[in-house]
């Protein structure tokens, strides 16, 4: 796998408070780092930093050996991802979805058939010409989704993206990220406080804390860590099922 | 049949002043105490079409200066607003925004009267133009202060990372965001600088006729007749603007 992208001493204060400290990591074609992290650890200044939307005080971000620093946010072809879909209100599902490729004066058939095979894709077809607001949670983060994949970003930033969905919504969102991630080889950088969805979507896995990112060699390193808090959270599973009585539940 | 009754009461109760106003436009040899005017004419209404009527002069000349000080104002007003809440001082901006309001619109012109004078302005309906703006500028940015919101940045942001330009992210996002808000503001600096009367007349030094000084001037000489022709012309406007943004103006929370 080739190196996409190389963060090396990334540091970045508001003030005299640091959030960022010394952040070093690369990133392979197709990867995606799952970054676990409680509020307020600095996972939004990371992301957008890397976006371009922040500018770091110190360090470098490397895309495919080319440096960032002087590169504006709309030529990165990075798109970062909130937890609140923000779909743009004034525009139909179908226009959210082609937004990327209207601004890039992509032409109308191509675009029709673009947007057409992706909301077929994310199962949206019929929502085509709703609007926003009369779309449930999940499929307004289906159509972010969608509106970031048309343009064939180099890498997606997500910033606890399901953070506000049910759970099996969220479950069921998790899953398509992970389908839609593998099939088109999308490269990722995905925070998140919920350990069990590091664990799902991440291929590699980091912690941040305080501005400080630990990186792990392997899924086991980041369970083993004490900070992850999930060999915690397996003891708590662990006891419950025991104290569960055995055989078969009765009605 | 009681919120039937109360609609009626409530119409009426708007209705009344316009009919008045009709009655006083087509009346003639109207005297205390005849309930209705004893003959009925079209003469003054008639006499607006003539080329070189004074009323539709001052028409023209509000229509103007409202139209421009509710463009500008909008205007700027969007963009000092978004200045506002980017700035470390965005509280004491905004406090300052208040600070036309602490005077009323007449002793404020009073006031700026001599810079306007240095200006060459006096008179004028740059002038009037300029004080006006004075008054409208900070209402429209005060009224815009509540777009310029956590989310709004959020959106701002997304979209230049989805590949827009500054302006592109203005044109295609922002601006389409902020669309009913923007014509309420429109709206509101309209009527603001529409119905003005004090600060226009002292900055104007009664050169500048808008169709506002008019209808006070006629009523200056009890004519009451031109008065109310003026009244319905001055009123025209404004209703049309409300009906045109209605959905904007009462747009659900």
């Amino acid at each position: 796998m080739s190196e996409l992208l190389t963060v090396a001493h990334l540091s970045k204060q508001f003030g005299p408070h640091p959030v960022l400290r010394d952040i070093s990591f690369s990133l392979n074609q197709g990867e995606v780092l799952a970054v676990l992290g409680r509020s307020g650890c600095g996972k939004t200044t990371l992301l957008k930093t890397l976006a371009g939307l922040e500018a770091p005080d110190e360090g470098t971000l490397l895309l495919q050996g080319r440096d960032l620093g002087p590169v504006p946010p709309n030529e990165r072809q990075m798109v970062y991802i909130y937890q609140e879909p923000l779909l743009f209100p004034h525009l139909t599902v179908f226009e959210n979805v082609a937004f990327g490729l209207r601004i890039r004066n992509v032409a109308k058939a191509e675009i029709d058939r673009q947007v057409r095979e992706l909301l077929d894709e994310l199962d949206l077809r019929e929502h085509a010409r709703k609007a926003p607001n009369q779309l449930s949670g999940g499929q307004r983060q289906r159509v972010s989704f969608g509106r970031a994949l048309i343009i064939r970003p180099r890498l997606l930033l997500l910033d606890e993206p399901f953070g506000n969905l049910d759970a099996q919504t969220r479950a069921d969102m998790q899953q398509l990220f992970l389908r839609v991630s593998r099939q088109h080889q999308i490269t990722s950088l995905f925070v998140t406080h919920d350990s069990r969805e590091a664990l799902t979507v991440g291929t590699r896995f980091g912690y941040l804390d305080q501005g400080q990112l630990t990186s792990f060699a392997s899924v086991a390193g980041f369970v083993q860590d004490a900070r992850t808090a999930i060999r915690s959270e397996l003891a708590f599973w662990e006891s419950i099922r025991h104290a569960l009585p055995s055989g078969p539940p009765t009605a | 049949m009681r919120s039937r009754l109360l609609i009626t009461l409530l119409l009426l109760l708007f209705g009344l002043p316009f009919g008045l106003l009709g009655l006083l436009a087509v009346g003639e040899h109207w005297r205390f105490p005849a309930a209705l005017p004893p003959a009925y004419s079209l003469d003054a209404l008639r006499s607006l079409l003539a080329a070189d009527n004074d009323l539709l002069l001052g028409l023209g000349r509000s229509l103007l200066l409202a139209g421009t000080v509710a463009l500008l104002a909008t205007a700027g007003g969007f963009g000092l607003a978004r200045a506002i809440t980017r700035s470390r001082w965005a509280t004491r901006w905004e406090a300052a925004s208040y600070l036309p309001y602490a005077l009323p619109p007449v002793l404020l012109a009073v006031l700026i009267q001599p810079f306007v004078i240095r200006l060459h302005l006096s008179g004028s309906v740059g002038g009037v133009l300029l004080g006006l703006l004075l008054v409208a500028l900070p209402f429209a940015t005060l009224l815009l202060r509540s777009f310029w919101s956590a989310q709004i940045t959020e959106y701002e942001h997304l979209a230049r990372t989805l590949g827009c330009t500054p302006r592109q992210a203005m044109r295609r996002v922002l601006l389409p965001l902020a669309g009913p808000l923007l014509r309420t503001t429109l709206v509101q600096t309209f009527l603001l600088s529409w119905f003005d009367f004090g600060l226009t007349n002292v900055l104007s030094v009664g050169k500048v006729h808008t169709l506002t000084v008019q209808v006070f001037a006629y009523v200056g000489e009890a004519n009451a007749q031109l008065a109310a022709v003026a009244s319905l012309l001055l009123l025209l406007p404004p209703a049309v603007l409300l009906l045109l943004n209605k959905s904007a103006l009462l747009r659900k929370p």
